[in-house]
Parts: C-alpha cells; sequence; structure tokens
C-alpha cells in the first residue's frame, strides 16, 4: 500500500485499531454492532482521533465500499449555511439503498465554527433528515455548539493523548519507515506537536524528508524554523525596532503570499510573544493587546488591519522597552 | 462659432443666463440683486460667489452683465496679489457708477482664493475698501472647496451678499455635453458623454474639457477610447483629499474630506491605511492612529452586519478624524525613510543618490551612472508608485500611493491559485479544512518536496498532483 502522507497511512482504518481513547471506542463499537446509531457530537483538540473515529466506524459499518455511504464537510471551507444546506439535502434525499444500514453518515468537522444563525438552520435540517441520514458534528468545544443541537446528539468528549501515546506512535511509523530516529528527535517533535498526532506524523516526515532519513533534535528544530513562525518572528522583530512599515510587509506576505488566516498568525505571534527575550510586565501587556486583536478578528472585516494594529503597539512596545 | 482653435470651454462658455446649466437659484439671487441697483445703491455693495469650480460662476456673471446691458470691468486679483495694486486698477473705476460712454459698469474681481489676506500686504482689505465706496455693483468670485470658508474672507463676507453655487447636476451636465458634441460634429457614444459627466462630480468645464481631449479632430468616439480617464481620475484625485484628510486639525475638517473625495469610502479607507505608516511615523502616533482605523472596521462591520447603519458615522469619525487628530508628534518623514531604507536595504551606500523632498514627492536622483543596477532600483521605487523620469534622469515618488493590496493579490496570483488547488486535494485526502492544509500541512510538504524527491514523487503521485503544482510545491 503506498499512501504519500503518513499521518493518512497510518490512520487507523478500523475501530478495533485504534488504541486511544478506549472508552469511546467501544461505545462506538456497539452502534456498529447495533446497526443503528444517534446523531453524534464529537468535541475534543485537534489531532487526538475525533475523524479518525467516525471514519473508522464507517468503514466498520458500511464495508470497504464506505465512502459512498458518507459525506465530509468542512464548515470553515463552505460558503454559508444555504450551501451546506444544498448539499445536505442533495445528499440525504437518497436512502443508503446497497447497504443493510438504511442511514447516510454526514460528517460535519469544525462544526462549532458554525454562527448561532447558521447552527439553528442545520438544526432544522438534521430533523428533516433524520430517516435518511446521521450527522456527525465535530469541534474543539462543545460550548460553541447550541444547546438544541447538543440535546439531539450523543456527546463523546476526547481527551487529549498521553505523551507515551504520541511518542510510541511515531516510534513505530519511524521503524516501519525505515527512519533512524534518535530519542531527542522523539522528544522534540512531542513537544512541538503539544499532544497533537496528525502534527507529530507529519513533523516526523518532513524531518526524514530533510537529511536521509535520520531524525535528531536538530533535524526537527531546522524544520520548525523553516515554517512560517520564523516569517512570524521576523515580523515581530521588525516592529520591536521601530520599522511598521517593513514589519506590514511581512505580515502581508503572510496573508497574501502564504495564504495563512489571521487567526493562524495570530496564534503564532503569540507563541513568539512569550518566547521573546523581554520583561516578563511586558509579556502580559502584549498578551493583553494580542487577546483584543483576537476578539476583534471576529468582529471587523478587515483582518490585516487588526494585525496591523497589533504591530503598531508592538512598535510603541519597543520604544517604551528601549527607554 | 467658426474659430475651430479656440479651445471648446472658451467657444461654449455662456453668454447670455439662457445658456446657463444648473445654479438656477443662485443665479436668480444674483439678478435681481444687480437690478436693485437700478433703485439706488442697496445696502449690500458687493455679491460674494463661491463654490467649486467649472460650475458656472464667472460665466453667471458675465451673462447678467449682457442681459442687463452693463458694461463689465474684469479683474484677476489672483494677478494682483497685493492691496496697492487693486487699488491703483479699481479703485478709481469703482467711484463712478458709469464708463465714459455712458454705460452702466459692474465689476468683476476673480479668483479671490489667490489675493493674500496678510495685514501687511492687505489684498483682502484693498477689496473691502474698495467695495465700502463703490457706487457700481462688485462682485466678487472665489473657488472653495465645498464650505471651506477660510479666516482670510472674514472682511469680505461681512460687507456682501453671499450667494453659493453648487455642482451642476449631473442631467445638466450630460444636456450641456450633447450640445457641445452636436456643434462640433463629432459622434460620441452616449456611454461616453455619461461617463465624464459622472467623473466631472458637477465641474462643468472639466467635463467640457474631457470631452474635447477625446473627440477634438475625430469623428467618432466609443467607451474604449475612455476608460483610461477613470484611472486619472483616481490617481490625481485622492492624494489631495488625503492629504486634506491627514492635515486637518479638527473632526469636522477630516470627516468632511470624505463627503468631498469622490471615491467610495471603502476604497478611502484603503487608501487611508496604506498612507497612514508614512504620515504618522511617531511609534504613539502611530498606535494611537491605527487602533482609531481598527476600531473604525468594527464599527463598519456591526453596522453591516446588525443592519444599523447609523452606527457608521462612528466609523467615518475614526477612519478620519480619529486618525488624523492622532497625528501630534509626527514628523511626516515616512515616505523618504522608507526609500531610504529601501536603497540600503539594495545594498547601495547613501552616496549613490540623492534623495530630496519636493512638492510633487520625493526626488532620488542617482550621482552615477547605474549600468545594470537601474532596473534593480526601478523595479523596487515602481513598486512604491514610483516614476523614472528619463529627461530629468531622476525618480519620482508621491507621497501618497495607492493601496498595495490589490497589487500584491494581482502579482501573485499565480502561486495563489496553485497554492489553492494543492490545498483542495489535501483537505479531500487528509479529512482536513483547506485552512489547516494550507496554514499547517503545506509548509511541511514544501520542506518534504525540496528535500527528498523520492518522497516528493511518492505523495505527488497520491495527491494526483499536476506537474506545475508539484513545481510550485518545489519552489
Amino acid at each position: 500500500m503506498s499512501s504519500g502522507m503518513w499521518a493518512e497511512k497510518y490512520r487507523p482504518q478500523s475501530l478495533d485499531e485504534m488504541v486511544n481513547q478506549t472508552e469511546i471506542v467501544s461505545r462506538l463499537k456497539r452502534f456498529v454492532q447495533e446497526r443503528n446509531l444517534p446523531h453524534l457530537l464529537f468535541v475534543g483538540p485537534a489531532g487526538v482521533g475525533k475523524t479518525t473515529s467516525i471514519l473508522a466506524l464507517a468503514r466498520d459499518l458500511y464495508g470497504p465500499g464506505y465512502r459512498n455511504f458518507i459525506m465530509e464537510l468542512n464548515a470553515s471551507d463552505e460558503r454559508g449555511i444555504d450551501i451546506i444546506r444544498e448539499k445536505v439535502k442533495f445528499f440525504a434525499r437518497t436512502a443508503a439503498i446497497a447497504s443493510e444500514v438504511s442511514f447516510k453518515i454526514l460528517i460535519m468537522d469544525e462544526a462549532d465554527s458554525l454562527t448561532t444563525a447558521a447552527q439553528h438552520a442545520l438544526r432544522r435540517t438534521m430533523e428533516m433528515y433524520t430517516r435518511t441520514c446521521r450527522f456527525c458534528l465535530i469541534g474543539n468545544y462543545s460550548e460553541n455548539i447550541i444547546e438544541p443541537i447538543q440535546s439531539r446528539c450523543s456527546i463523546f468528549r476526547f481527551s487529549p493523548l498521553s505523551e507515551e501515546d504520541i511518542k510510541s506512535w511515531i516510534r513505530t511509523i519511524a521503524s516501519k519507515e525505515n527512519v533512524r530516529l534518535l530519542e531527542e528527535g522523539v522528544e522534540a517533535i512531542y513537544q512541538a506537536s503539544k499532544g497533537d498526532m496528525r502534527k507529530a506524523i507529519n513533523l516526523l516526515q518532513a524531518a526524514a524528508a530533510t537529511r536521509g532519513g535520520e531524525v535528531d533534535d536538530v533535524v526537527v528544530y531546522s524544520v520548525l524554523g523553516r515554517v512560517s513562525p520564523k516569517r512570524v518572528r521576523e515580523m515581530i522583530d521588525l516592529g520591536l525596532r521601530g520599522d511598521f512599515i517593513e514589519a506590514r510587509e511581512v505580515l502581508r506576505s503572510l496573508l497574501v503570499d502564504e495564504g495563512l488566516a489571521a487567526e493562524d498568525i495570530l496564534r503564532m505571534i503569540y507563541a513568539e510573544v512569550l518566547r521573546l527575550n523581554i520583561p516578563e510586565r511586558w509579556k502580559v501587556r502584549l498578551s493583553d493587546a494580542i487577546g483584543e486583536v483576537d476578539y476583534r478578528l471576529t468582529q471587523g472585516s478587515r483582518p490585516e488591519i487588526q494585525l496591523s494594529a497589533l504591530l503598531a503597539k508592538l512598535v510603541l512596545a519597543g520604544e517604551e522597552m528601549g527607554r | 462659432m467658426t474659430d475651430g482653435s479656440q479651445p471648446w470651454t472658451s467657444r461654449f462658455t455662456p453668454r447670455t443666463l439662457k445658456d446657463l446649466a444648473g445654479n438656477k437659484r443662485a443665479v436668480g439671487r444674483l439678478l435681481s440683486w444687480v437690478r436693485s441697483w437700478e433703485r439706488g445703491v442697496p445696502e449690500r455693495r458687493a455679491a460674494f460667489l463661491f463654490g467649486p469650480p467649472g460650475v458656472g460662476k464667472t460665466s453667471s456673471v458675465v451673462a447678467v452683465a449682457n442681459d442687463l446691458g452693463f458694461d463689465l470691468l474684469e479683474v484677476n486679483a489672483s494677478d494682483y496679489r497685493t492691496g496697492k495694486r487693486l487699488d491703483a486698477l479699481i479703485g478709481r473705476a469703482a467711484m463712478q457708477s458709469r464708463t465714459v460712454l455712458g454705460r452702466r459698469r459692474m465689476i468683476l474681481i476673480d479668483e479671490l482664493e489667490g489675493v493674500s489676506g496678510r495685514q501687511d500686504q492687505g489684498g483682502i482689505s484693498a477689496v473691502a475698501r474698495i467695495v465700502k465706496g463703490t457706487r457700481s455693483p462688485v462682485v466678487l468670485v472665489a473657488t472653495s472647496a465645498s464650505e471651506g470658508w477660510e479666516e482670510k474672507f472674514r472682511p469680505l463676507r461681512q460687507v456682501s451678499l453671499l450667494i453659493e453655487f453648487s455642482p451642476v447636476p449631473f442631467a445638466d451636465v450630460l444636456r450641456r455635453l450633447k450640445t457641445v458634441a452636436r456643434e462640433v460634429g463629432v459622434d460620441v457614444d452616449e456611454a461616453v458623454l455619461e461617463f465624464i459627466a459622472e467623473r466631472s462630480r458637477g465641474d462643468l468645464r472639466s467635463a467640457i474639457n474631457d470631452l474635447e481631449s477625446v473627440a477634438r479632430g475625430r469623428d467618432r468616439v466609443a467607451f474604449s477610447d475612455v476608460e483610461w480617464l477613470g484611472e486619472r481620475d483616481r490617481q490625481e484625485y485622492t492624494p489631495e483629499a488625503l492629504l486634506k484628510m491627514f492635515s486637518a486639525k479638527t473632526l469636522r475638517d477630516a470627516r468632511r474630506v470624505l463627503a468631498s473625495a469622490y471615491i467610495k469610502y471603502d476604497d478611502l479607507f484603503d487608501w487611508i491605511y496604506e498612507n497612514l505608516p508614512l504620515v504618522l511615523d511617531d511609534p504613539r502616533d502611530l498606535a494611537e492612529g491605527l487602533d482609531a482605523l481598527a476600531r473604525a472596521d468594527i464599527h463598519q462591520n456591526r453596522a453591516r452586519s446588525t443592519q444599523a447603519y447609523r452606527l457608521l458615522k462612528y466609523m467615518f469619525n475614526g477612519m478620519t478624524g480619529g486618525v488624523a487628530l492622532a497625528r501630534r508628534r509626527s514628523e511626516g518623514a515616512g515616505a523618504i525613510k522608507q526609500i531610504r531604507s529601501k536603497l540600503r536595504r539594495l545594498g547601495f551606500p547613501p552616496s549613490t543618490f540623492t534623495v530630496s523632498e519636493t512638492p510633487d514627492g520625493v526626488v532620488v536622483k542617482p550621482v552615477r551612472y547605474l549600468g545594470r543596477d537601474w532596473g534593480r532600483v526601478n523595479a523596487e521605487l515602481r513598486g512604491l508608485g514610483g516614476r523614472w523620469a528619463r529627461d530629468e534622469g531622476r525618480w519620482v515618488i508621491p507621497y501618497f500611493r495607492p493601496p498595495q493590496l490589490l497589487w500584491r493579490y494581482r502579482r501573485t496570483w499565480h502561486g495563489r491559485r496553485l497554492r489553492k488547488s494543492v490545498a483542495a486535494r489535501l483537505a479531500e485526502k487528509c479529512h482536513i479544512s483547506t485552512q489547516e492544509a494550507v496554514g499547517e500541512v503545506i509548509p511541511l510538504l514544501k520542506i518534504i518536496f525540496q528535500g527528498d524527491r523520492g518522497m516528493a514523487r511518492e505523495i505527488a503521485g497520491w495527491l494526483e498532483l499536476e506537474e506545475k503544482e508539484a513545481e510550485w510545491l518545489r519552489s
């Protein structure tokens, strides 16, 4: 079997292959045995097995042709609830013929990014097609899902993976791929992944590609240094040194040339600011400013302006610290 | 009308009242004020006509004089900047109500905005003196941006009948343009006339000028012949509005630019954002001004999402006054600083160029022959809106530049399209959002594609990438 991205190649195909989230997995297995399931709501941090669980369940339920009976939507990629409803309508119109199960499964990732109004519309859609379609909504926080949807779903709370879960799994992958993975490399990957299995595997693969299949901490850090945070750091440094205009150029290049989302850039700025060699008091003040921008990103319509305003605050902070 | 060499604006200048377009009420007031002189010297001996350019202020005076049989003494005030010279020219004429031939006299003092208001020179007070003693109607004309009354006109306002002229309505401009086109015998598309009328913003003179510049010497004018005018308009007008906005001292003055700028406020917002750091070069001013702009963005979004459009006024205040009044410590030297740092970054010692500020913008002049380096420098300065003036051997970079974001989007279109298609493949294959694909996976994928050919080939096959997509990942 040849699969390009290791994160996909080593994704568990069946609920039986899943070693983590044992509690959840055993409950899901019962649904498969009964050939029936309720609407599902999976919540938990990134990379802990939410999507993997529902895909494995679907394969166990429908067999190898499971792809015909599921549809995956990502709420953050769809333009508006109306388009989502159209897609759902089209998908759920027909029952799952050619299967001993009478319903199909619609998987909606990042459901918690939908607005309240959109969620209410989604709830009506869920009710309309309950006979032919089950919904599996996936998100990071259940608080962002409206109560009426929560009460119609079985809620599964995925817990963060343990350090050992992640470390042993990437060791397994490394040995299967003939990668010499040193213990310092394991540690560096784990630290960078912050408990996100997919991130850890992707990082392992990129690190393995850089230096002929030997991975230590130096390689991992060089990979990390080559991805975006480096430019984010450059932007912050330019700001602190007082060169707003050049800092803004970098910001624009991140937004436009690299196509990063403002939220992602802000997250990186936050992480970098905490690492800066500046008085602790300033970290608190900057964190406050970042928090304000984080909120404003949900309120404004021009993300670049909001991030620029933060850069201007960095310039001011740099000036005041220098005094 | 046979003199074909005359500019169309003078060829079609109204000679009588019935030729005038727009401003009926203002002309009516002028007319009845002039008529009131028949019953003796009125209380207000001068009429003060003000309004934007090209709306018929001077033409109205000429037409009234012609129709009522006055002998018009026309003075262009900006030619006589000091009081003494104005006095010598019209002081005596104003003391007599009739010419030597017995015709009644009317005095027109045009372009008053060019007269010095300073006490020592006393141009304005000389005019005020003339008005006080005159026995003939004196009409004063000043071009002013909207109601922007300058302090220097105060002595004149007190002794004059104030008559405001407004922009000529679109329909009147259009009708006039049609007449002109017909008379000169050029077949001009209706769309062209509408376009010219629209962009004239009620300035009939500039509309006729524009028509002449596209139609003179031709038989036919199509829309494709005039599209470039739109571009010119934006480029020339907006910087002016910005300059006014950034130098405003009151919220009212800053807000006014919004009303007079002939671009959509969303576009003006982008212009302000682009140029703000060039003007606000002090960190405190910059942070304050940008925060005002960022809050303006939020006010706008609230107005949109709740459809409570009354909230827009807070946006307008923030994006104009909030930015302009943040300027307290700045020197406004951002543009020249940026240019210097760009040149340094290109690796040239400061002595390679002279960099100076002129009214047209920052001028960069190479001290020595640049040879092959010229292209590099030119590309960089063009990015800042600069132009190479070959005759003078120098670049001129305007102080205000159009928003760069659109330009950047256009320039990077190719790469963004490839990124989008790769992200869509990844999202599907890896069960993630395209946003995650762009933010998390593509950066790592690029490292893989640059580091391990075998692995790259395998992944490219798995994702079913096209060659140019794989190439983009390698680059």
